[in-house]
């Protein structure tokens, strides 16, 4: 495989894409919101348990290519027990790495297993894969209920 | 009917003084600015081209290389084709296991092969056969066996990847 593909679909994108994690609804949550991405038609819902700032549990629902699908997965993996301020910080950070703003190496290491999406940043079309269910995650924390990447 | 027309190249006004416009008769008058010249000989020079060629060859060709993607992708068992109407053009849509088509397209598009992925304007026809995106490739007089060929490669190599 080249280089470049091996980068975008490593093991553990395809492994989140074959058995997504936090895959259910919770309910009742705090915080729900629909992503949308109108253009490939990828669809997710995130629904957020978030109590004294803390989310407590936070699942997903939708469908859509792999990357977008493992995207959201391991966000949830990596958010639940973090702060409503943690998120929203890694949130941007994940966000810069992904537009390729956030080069720095030892940076784009802090974000863990989250690293595994800076090959996207080499794929423009497929940026907006990746980022859906974050958008989708702030939106909810903002209480907007739909959100779309166009 | 006061219908006032925008200033232009065209002859759409016959004579202006402050006191008084006297416009030209339509459809002149609301032909303002330049005509859209490059898209018209363009056209000229692509009728042209299909002319010389013969549209008749062209429909023939284009449906045997059908013909030939059909023998070299539909063995390959992973792959649905969607689609089957008579005498329908040279496009081959497919479904290949549960992958989703934007990932075949990057794939493909890594092998070199442009094709069409997406819910080609038109969800509702998605809806129908229960998918969320189809993979398209879309045959035409200037493609070949050998990239038939190379479709049914790049297939493979998305199944090497989501194996």
């Amino acid at each position: 495989m080249n280089e470049e593909l091996k980068e975008i679909y490593q093991e553990v994108i395809l492994d989140h894409n074959k058995s997504p994690r936090n895959f259910r609804k919770i309910d009742p949550s705090t915080h729900t919101s629909e992503g949308l991405n109108p253009l490939c038609g990828d669809h997710v819902f995130i629904y957020l348990d978030v109590q004294e700032g803390v989310i407590v549990d936070i699942s997903f629902e939708g469908n859509g290519c792999a990357i977008s699908k493992s995207s959201a997965s391991i966000m949830t993996a990596e958010l639940k027990g973090k702060t409503v301020e943690q998120a929203e910080q890694i949130f941007t950070r994940f966000h810069d790495m992904v537009t390729g703003k956030l080069t720095d190496e030892e940076e784009i290491e802090k974000l863990g297993k989250l690293s595994v999406f800076q090959g996207v940043r080499d794929f423009p079309v497929r940026v907006k894969c990746a980022s859906l269910a974050w958008h989708t995650m702030h939106a909810a924390l903002h209480s907007e209920t739909e959100v779309t990447t166009e | 009917m006061n219908q006032c027309p925008l200033p232009g190249w065209r002859r759409h006004d016959l004579s202006v003084t402050f006191d008084k416009t006297i416009y030209n008769e339509i459809p002149y008058k609301f032909e303002a600015g330049t005509p859209n010249i490059a898209d018209t000989i363009g056209l000229g020079a692509a009728i042209d081209y299909i002319e010389t060629i013969g549209i008749d060859r062209i429909s023939t060709y284009e449906s045997e290389l059908y013909l030939y993607a059909e023998e070299t992708i539909l063995p390959i068992d992973e792959v649905t084709l969607i689609g089957c109407a008579e005498k329908k053009g040279s496009v081959f849509s497919f479904k290949l296991k549960d992958i989703h088509p934007h990932d075949v397209g990057t794939i493909m598009d890594m092998e070199g092969i442009a094709i069409r992925t997406g819910h080609m304007c038109t969800q509702p026809v998605m809806k129908h056969f229960g998918v969320p995106a189809l993979s398209r490739i879309s045959i035409g007089l200037y493609n070949t066996k050998a990239d038939i060929d190379r479709a049914a490669e790049g297939i493979k190599k998305v199944l090497e990847v989501f194996a």
